[in-house]
């Protein structure tokens, strides 16, 4: 009797294994399909994965599968905003109330970087193209603050621009007094400076409150900045831009290795523009 | 002279001028002259140099050029202030130094001229140096302790 009583829970234990085994990778897959909420934010993990903020989650997207990876435990008036990604391939998560993390992925956790931080009112964030420990956040009021030794200290610099900063770019350009530029999306266009914040001047003119900001590392004079779901691009380093047509408002932007450059859409979806600058879903 | 006759001079700069000319008094009671002295000369060599070659773009007092921050008529970068309205204090020693001997092109002009022309020809690095030194005195001493911190 024992022995059948045995043998039934095995038979059952492993139908649910089973089971498990065979639903797991659909409600991962799943767990990414919330194709009715705007992408927030994009960048690229140091694997090259597509890394997505969709409302309150965080998905990775990679060889055609999609893992959701917990954000860190924090207040719940935070509000996960930005993303970016250091020079050595670290992912940076920012918001209101939030202040700024890393994420290490190896160990799966995130770090706070606020200790130094006067509140965690980040508004943006940056990572400095080439520096690894240079970051950069937009307290509103309290201005621009950096540090660099990877957010162990940060240091105001700088007041930012005239408009309150929506989202912010640092670039490695050439033609810095100093180690690159910074762009920042104001709620007037953009706004340009060299990382030594000598002042903010306009980048071209662009008008509109800008939602997202990037540029093509590759052939960093080339950037890209929309404005109320519109994409613009302008290939000499902000001071002309030119509307793309995109087949859906645009919400972020990324540049990926094998891809190039990557929106998020206001219905939830990633397209990569093709050599015929035709726009096509992202199958990462 | 004309440094403690200037009427833009804010106050941090009046007392950082009144700690250069007081200084070999200070240093000379506390037993270290020397390089007080060298500091005040090379200011005040400094200064010589900056009102022969820089002073007439960048301004006597490092004023700049008006509206400075806007591209000219032939869309250049007009010369900007030197003295704390400007962005001078937020580059490093050897920034400085690169931009006056190397000069600069800002990327956005819209000649090939250099924006700010290259010295290297015309002054020894000591003289850039004393220059430099001089600069310094036109800032605030929030200022100068960032600009400190930069050249490390």
């Amino acid at each position: 009797m024992k022995a059948i009583v045995h043998s039934t829970i095995r038979a059952a234990w492993g139908v649910c294994v089973l089971t498990a085994a065979i639903l797991t990778p659909a409600l991962v897959q799943a767990q990414s399909a919330n194709d009715a909420q705007p992408v927030k934010a994009l960048t690229i993990s140091s694997s090259g994965a597509l890394l997505m903020l969709q409302g309150s989650d965080l998905f990775a997207m990679e060889g055609g599968t999609s893992t959701k990876i917990a954000l860190p435990a924090t207040d719940q008036s935070a509000q996960p905003t930005t993303l970016a990604r250091g020079a050595d391939g670290s992912v940076y998560l920012a918001g209101p109330g939030l202040g700024v993390w890393r994420y290490d992925g190896a160990g799966e956790s995130w770090q706070s970087l606020n200790n130094t931080l006067p509140d965690l009112g980040v508004t943006a964030m940056a990572a400095h193209a080439t520096q690894p420990g240079t970051l950069y956040a937009y307290l509103g009021k309290d201005g621009m603050f950096r540090s660099r030794n990877g957010g162990a200290e940060w240091v105001k610099v700088d007041s930012g621009p005239q408009e309150p900063v929506q989202t912010f770019l640092h670039s490695d350009m050439p033609g810095s007094m100093e180690s690159g530029w910074l762009f920042a999306g104001t709620t007037r266009g953009v706004a340009r400076s060299m990382d030594c914040f000598c002042f903010w001047g306009d980048a071209g003119d662009l008008r509109g409150m800008v939602s997202a900001i990037d540029y093509d590392p590759a052939a960093p004079e080339n950037v890209y900045a929309v404005i109320e779901g519109q994409l613009h691009h302008s290939a000499d380093g902000g001071e002309v831009w030119t509307g793309l047509k995109v087949p859906q408002p645009v919400t972020a932007l990324a540049f990926s290795p094998s891809q190039g450059l990557v929106v998020g859409t206001a219905n939830g979806n990633l397209l990569a523009r093709g050599a015929a600058d035709e726009w096509a879903p992202v199958h990462e | 002279m004309a440094l403690l006759t200037s009427g833009r001079l804010s106050m941090n700069n009046w007392i950082y001028s009144f700690i250069l000319l007081a200084a070999p008094v200070i240093a000379g009671a506390s037993g270290g002259p020397e390089s007080a002295d060298s500091t005040s000369t090379e200011v005040s060599q400094g200064r010589q140099i900056y009102e022969q070659y820089c002073a007439a773009c960048h301004g006597w007092q490092g004023e700049g050029a008006a509206n400075w921050k806007n591209p000219d008529e032939k869309g250049e970068m007009p010369p900007p202030p030197h003295d704390e309205s400007g962005h001078t204090w937020r580059h490093s020693d050897a920034m400085l130094f690169k931009m006056i001997t190397k000069g600069w092109r800002h990327p956005f002009n819209k000649t090939e001229q250099l924006t700010m022309p290259a010295f290297e020809e015309s002054l020894t690095d000591q003289e850039i140096g004393a220059v430099i030194e001089y600069l310094k005195t036109l800032w605030t001493d929030e200022q100068r302790e960032y600009q400190a911190t930069e050249s490390q």
